[in-house]
C-alpha cells in the first residue's frame, strides 16, 4: 500500500490542493482517501479504470466535498471510468496531461475561467453565472466549448 | 426523463463534475440507477475529466506525509506491523475477493513466463548445440582445405616426378582446372631456370576459339619446381589445352613463341 501512496499521493495532494489551497486539509483528504483505499481494497477493480485516473476524479470530489462542507456527492463506489484511461505507460500519461494543460492555457479567457471555478473551486454553474454576471446558458456554453477542445486534444 | 430520452452530454459532463445545483442531479440519479448507456456516458465523461484533473501543476507532498500515512495504517486495527510502519503494509482482515487472489495470480503468471523462458532455452540450446556442430563440421574441412593449400604451396615440400629408371628428368606441368569455379592448380618440375626479366606464364586456350586468356605468372625455385595455385581467372572459360611460355617479368597480353609446354585438355 505503501508503493501506491508513494506512485498516486503526490498526483492526489496536487490535485487536492488546487480544489483546497490549504496544506492540512489537502493532507487529511489525502490521507483519508488512501486509508480508505488500504480498507477497502475491493473498492477499485481494473474495469474501473487506471488507478492512477480513478484516484484524480476521486480525490477531486471529495475535495469539493470538504469545500462546500458536505456529505460526498458521489459515494466512491460509484465512481467508474472508462478502460481508455487505462493508458500503456507512465511517458504516454505524461504525453496527453501536457497536451491538455496546452489546451486548457491557450482556452478563450472566458472558458477557462468557467471551467477552473465549476472544476477546480467547486462553484456550480448558477452560482459561476451569479458572481459573473453572465447567463446560465452561456456559463454552460462555455464549459461545454471548453470540455470539448479538452477532448479533441485527448484524441489527438 | 425516462430511459428512451437519455441525459445529454453537456449534463452528463456538468453532473460529473458535479456543477449542477442539487435539484438537477435528483433526476439525473433517478435517470442513471435504470440507464446502463447514460451510466457508460457518464464513465467516458468521468475519463475525459480525470485527464484535466490531472493537468495541474504538482504541488509537493509536505514532508513527513508518507510517515503519517504509514503510521496511521501501522496504529489500524488489523496492521500486520503497527511497530514498522516504514515497511509494505497490508491488511490482513478486509482483504478478500480479487486481492487475496492477486498474489496467486502473479505466480501464476509467473510460472507461464518461467515455463515459456524455459522453453525458449532449451531451443536456443539445441539451435546453439545444431550451429556448434555445423562450425565444427566446416572447421574440420576448411582445416584439410588449408592442409592441402599449405602442402601445395610449400617452398620446402618435395616434389619427385616418378619415371621409368631409364628416362631423363625433363620439363613437365600438371594442371587441374575447374572452369564453372575459375579454379586452377599447377604443379611444374624440372623447369629451365629463366633470367630475372623473365617468367613464365600460363596461357589458357580456350575451346570456343576466342584468343588464349593469361593464367598467372611463375618463376621455378632453384630444383625446377612450380606451383601457381587459385590464380585470379574469369568462371566458366571452358579450355581446350592449355600452353606455357617464357614472358617479360611483368608478363604479356599475348602469349610470345616458342610454347615451351602444352597439353590438351581431358575430354577434348
Amino acid at each position: 500500500m505503501t508503493a501506491i501512496f508513494d506512485r498516486y499521493a503526490g498526483m492526489a495532494y496536487s490535485v487536492a490542493f488546487r480544489v483546497l489551497k490549504d496544506q492540512a486539509q489537502t493532507e487529511d483528504v489525502v490521507q483519508d482517501l488512501f486509508f480508505w483505499l488500504w480498507q477497502n481494497p475491493d473498492s477499485f477493480a481494473p474495469d474501473r479504470g487506471s488507478l492512477g485516473a480513478w484516484l484524480a476524479v476521486v480525490v477531486r470530489n471529495r475535495a469539493i466535498d470538504v469545500l462546500r462542507k458536505h456529505r460526498p456527492c458521489d459515494s466512491v463506489e460509484e465512481v467508474v471510468l472508462p478502460a481508455s484511461t487505462n493508458v500503456a505507460n507512465d511517458v504516454e500519461m505524461r504525453s496527453i496531461v501536457e497536451r491538455v494543460r496546452r489546451v486548457l492555457r491557450e482556452l478563450p479567457l472566458e472558458q477557462r475561467h468557467s471551467v477552473e471555478m465549476a472544476f477546480f473551486e467547486g462553484l456550480t454553474h448558477s452560482e459561476i453565472a451569479e458572481q459573473t454576471g453572465d447567463p446560465l446558458g452561456t456559463v454552460k456554453t462555455r464549459i461545454r466549448s471548453a470540455l470539448m477542445s479538452v477532448r479533441k486534444a485527448l484524441q489527438g | 426523463m425516462t430511459e428512451r430520452t437519455h441525459i445529454s452530454r453537456e449534463d452528463l459532463d456538468l453532473f460529473a463534475m458535479q456543477v449542477l445545483d442539487p435539484q438537477e442531479r435528483v433526476p439525473i440519479e433517478a435517470h442513471l440507477r435504470q440507464c446502463s448507456e447514460c451510466r457508460a456516458a457518464l464513465a467516458r465523461a468521468r475519463g475525459d475529466l480525470a485527464f484535466l484533473t490531472m493537468s495541474v501543476e504538482e504541488t509537493a507532498l509536505p514532508s513527513g506525509a508518507r510517515d503519517r500515512f504509514a503510521a496511521r495504517i501501522a496504529q489500524s486495527p488489523g496492521s500486520p506491523e503497527p511497530q514498522n510502519p516504514a515497511v509494505e503494509l497490508t491488511p490482513v482482515r478486509r482483504r478478500s475477493g480479487v486481492w487475496v487472489w492477486m498474489p496467486w495470480a502473479a505466480v501464476a503468471a509467473l510460472l507461464i513466463v518461467a515455463t515459456g523462458l524455459e522453453i525458449k532455452v532449451q531451443n536456443l540450446t539445441r539451435e546453439f548445440a545444431r550451429q556448434a556442430e555445423t562450425i565444427r563440421t566446416r572447421a574440420g574441412s576448411d582445416a584439410r582445405a588449408r592442409r592441402v593449400l599449405d602442402l601445395l604451396t610449400a617452398g620446402d615440400a618435395q616434389h619427385v616426378l616418378l619415371t621409368s629408371a631409364n628416362a631423363h628428368p625433363v620439363p613437365s606441368a600438371r594442371a587441374v582446372y575447374l572452369a564453372s569455379r575459375g579454379a586452377l592448380i599447377l604443379q611444374a618440375t624440372n623447369l629451365s631456370r629463366v633470367p630475372e626479366s623473365k617468367t613464365y606464364e600460363l596461357w589458357i586456350i580456350p575451346a570456343n576459339g576466342k584468343p588464349p586468356v593469361p593464367a598467372g605468372l611463375f618463376r621455378p625455385d632453384a630444383s625446377g619446381n612450380a606451383n601457381l595455385v587459385l590464380p585470379p581467372l574469369p568462371t566458366g572459360v571452358q579450355a581446350k589445352a592449355f600452353g606455357i611460355t617464357v614472358e617479360r617479368s611483368g608478363g604479356s597480353a599475348t602469349p610470345t613463341l616458342p610454347i615451351v609446354l602444352s597439353g590438351t585438355a581431358s575430354g577434348e
